[in-house]
């Protein structure tokens, strides 16, 4: 059982470093929490609900999975990247000069607009993930295991290691970096600061898209506020990792995901989501710049 | 970056986010009925994920005003609806109570759920006005001594007990495992459940794993695996659909593969939708069959020309706006407590059986079935004997 709850929170867990290391980038550059960056995932989890059942209804998942699969990952990619960019270029640049303040409550104010224009657009009723994907658990060294929960896990690890080659090896990566530790010298040496800040939404975005449609995946159903409280849990996993530090954000992620599926199974389950913010609470008070977030100079 | 200011940051954001969960509540007031027109009401979710349920219940309660206005209306005055969307939210449930208040609304039929009732009957105590659900169990509702409140249901307590007797006398099941949704209905229900558990099943059942988990969550893998590890032969659920949907399907996915027993709060097609093949062969409690019984067949049909297929609970909040506006005409007023007079000593055979209450408000004959989920519906399955 040990074993099946360790399966059972990285899944979990995945998921919250997934949409952690949007909070985590953007805050890694702007200093700005992004409110409305658990919207974005609520959008790649209805984008991944209604192409998933469009292709059902046309016929190609039954006949072609994997291919199926990867037009709805990427589809879903695409639309939320597009979000995750206007949404910086409407709510955050206008106010990129202003108080600290302003954008935080504009990135609120996103978030209110995005949940209730979903409500509006698709219903407020729980939208419900076709059946095409095998639910029996695969026994693996005598515990069984969602197939479903070994997909989630291996693709948010190959994603993280993307994106970690992507900020330490490519010129963009570089230049990401730069604007971190110094937005101002990053431009005098030619950054252009407004693509780079572009790019680290839209990054942003792929990640939380791709965890959006794994959780419609697994859970098979969602609704317009799911992305809500994922949001306040990536949020904190952000902030036990260190915010603005990307291997924190993922470290961070996978340790909430443990300590909830634990906690839920050895304390009490009717406290599952008090874990989540008894850490919050005991890092913020014991150690306030997170578990790795003292490397300031590696913040991206 | 200056350190003070890091360790400042989440704790201002934390606070805007706390603000930021109370925006949303909200609603706008209307003026009193004009002097031509009598005023009613129907409360329940009607958005969210159980807004199924409240559409069901305003369906109901539509078709039955629309009946009497054809008819002339009631004390010779149009009727008019008004509609009230609590959210399955106590806090939302009240405000919606004092809005019907504040509106002159004569009568309530609603809310759904028992959490939301509760605390909206105190406020239809207060101002004197007859509430009916058609749908909120929990023995609390009626238990309080108001005399303005009724229901067309039966209680948890009834329910509990032929969940209880269908495990022990017909599963045969030695070890159960009881979860609720920790809301008034679900742990109400699951504790009735245990406790006649014990008194049906003669000490021979042990309940080897009993715990809450939370409402809108959607991860329960978790808990299930725990469950799983204790071998039950069944599991009881006390809560509603959208949780007993994930339950069943995340159970499967964890290998329990004991079958799951419910109660009247699952019986929904979003349950099926949601648990997909998981959903065959579980269990749940609730009243006869009502679309089958021969009464309802004639308000079947208008229902159905109307809204399509109805819900569990449609004909009951059919039959709750029935023994409303009947009240109302015999009384011969508006007048709260004479309404709330009327329909103690009403006796009407509704659509879904004899309607007539005892002195707390309760229906004297109520009678609850075992459900099986089957072909992806619900079918009657087993009765418990001396009914």
């Amino acid at each position: 059982m040990f074993f099946q709850q360790i399966v059972n929170g990285l899944a979990l867990g995945a998921v919250y470093a997934l949409i952690a290391l949007g909070y985590t980038m953007v805050y890694g550059i702007l200093e700005l929490i992004n409110f409305a960056h658990g919207e974005i995932y609520m959008i790649g989890a209805y984008l991944g609900i209604l192409l998933l059942t469009f292709f059902t209804v046309v016929g190609l998942t039954q006949n072609h999975l994997v291919l199926s699969l990867i037009l709805v990952f990427v589809g879903s990619a695409l639309y939320c990247a597009a979000y995750g960019l206007t949404l910086e270029r409407v709510a955050y640049r206008p106010l990129r000069h202003a108080h600290r303040l302003s954008p935080l409550i504009s990135a609120i104010g996103m978030s209110i607009f995005l949940q209730n224009y979903v409500m509006l657009a698709q219903g407020s009723a729980d939208k419900v993930f076709p059946h095409i994907l095998l639910a029996e658990p695969i026994t693996f060294l005598g515990v069984p295991v969602g197939p479903l929960q070994m997909f989630i896990i291996l693709t948010s690890i190959v994603l993280m290691i993307g994106l970690h080659i992507f900020v330490k090896k490519t010129r963009l990566g570089k230049a990401m970096r730069a604007t971190a530790q110094d937005k101002r010298m990053a431009g005098l040496v030619g950054i252009d600061i407004n693509r780079v800040i572009a790019v680290t939404f839209v990054i942003g975005s792929i990640l939380a898209s791709a965890a959006g449609v794994m959780v419609a995946m697994y859970y098979g159903l969602v609704n317009f506020f799911i992305g809500y409280v994922a949001g306040i849990k990536a949020f904190t996993a952000a902030v036990l990792g260190g915010i603005g530090n990307i291997p924190g954000a993922m470290l961070g992620g996978f340790i909430l995901g443990l300590v909830e599926s634990l906690g839920a199974s050895y304390i009490s389950s009717e406290y599952k989501d008090v874990f989540a913010f008894l850490i919050l609470i005991g890092v913020l008070i014991l150690r306030p710049s997170g578990l790795l977030g003292e490397k300031a100079s590696e913040k991206v | 970056m200056r350190v003070s200011e890091q360790t400042a940051y989440p704790w201002v954001t934390l606070g805007l986010v706390a603000v930021s969960i109370f925006a949303s509540v909200g609603g706008a007031g209307c003026g009193r009925p004009s002097v031509d027109t009598i005023r009613v009401a129907v409360a329940g979710p009607m958005t969210g994920d159980q807004s199924k349920q409240g559409t069901d219940l305003k369906n109901g309660v539509e078709l039955a005003v629309t009946d009497w206005n054809e008819k002339g209306g009631v004390l010779g005055k149009r009727i008019e609806l008004l509609v009230g969307d609590d959210q399955h939210d106590p806090k939302q449930a009240v405000a919606i109570a004092n809005k019907f208040v504040n509106s002159g609304v004569v009568g309530v039929v609603g809310h759904w759920n028992s959490s939301a009732s509760i605390p909206a009957s105190e406020v239809y105590h207060g101002a004197n006005i007859s509430m009916i659900t058609p749908a909120s169990t929990n023995p609390q509702v009626t238990d309080r001594g108001y005399t303005n409140v009724f229901r067309v249901c039966g209680r948890d307590d009834q329910q509990g007990k032929v969940a209880a007797e269908f495990v022990v006398t017909q599963l045969k099941a030695k070890r159960v495992a009881v979860l609720h949704d920790k809301t008034t209905y679900g742990q109400g229900l699951a504790d009735e459940f245990k406790k006649s558990l014990n008194a049906s099943g003669g000490g021979r059942v042990e309940v080897v794993y009993y715990s809450g988990i939370t409402q809108g969550d959607k991860d329960f893998r978790g808990v299930l695996t725990t469950v799983a590890s204790k071998k039950p032969d069944v599991y009881f659920f006390g809560g509603i659909y959208p949780e007993g949907g994930l339950l069943v399907k995340q159970a499967r996915e964890v290998g329990l593969k004991a079958p799951m027993v419910s109660g009247d709060g699952v019986i929904d097609p979003v349950f099926v939708q949601i648990a997909g093949e998981a959903a065959e062969g579980t269990y749940l409690t609730f009243s006869p069959d009502t679309t089958k019984l021969p009464t309802a067949q004639e308000v079947l049909k208008k229902y159905r020309a109307r809204y399509g297929e109805p819900g569990p609970y449609s004909f009951y909040a059919y039959d709750a706006a029935q023994v409303l506006l009947r009240a109302i005409q015999s009384a011969g007023t508006t007048d709260g407590s004479k309404i709330s007079q009327a329909i103690h000593i009403s006796r009407y055979d509704g659509i879904t059986g004899r309607l007539q209450f005892d002195s707390k408000g309760d229906l004297l004959t109520t009678q609850y079935v075992v459900w099986i989920t089957k072909n992806g519906t619900f079918e009657e399955f087993w009765a418990p004997s001396g009914t």
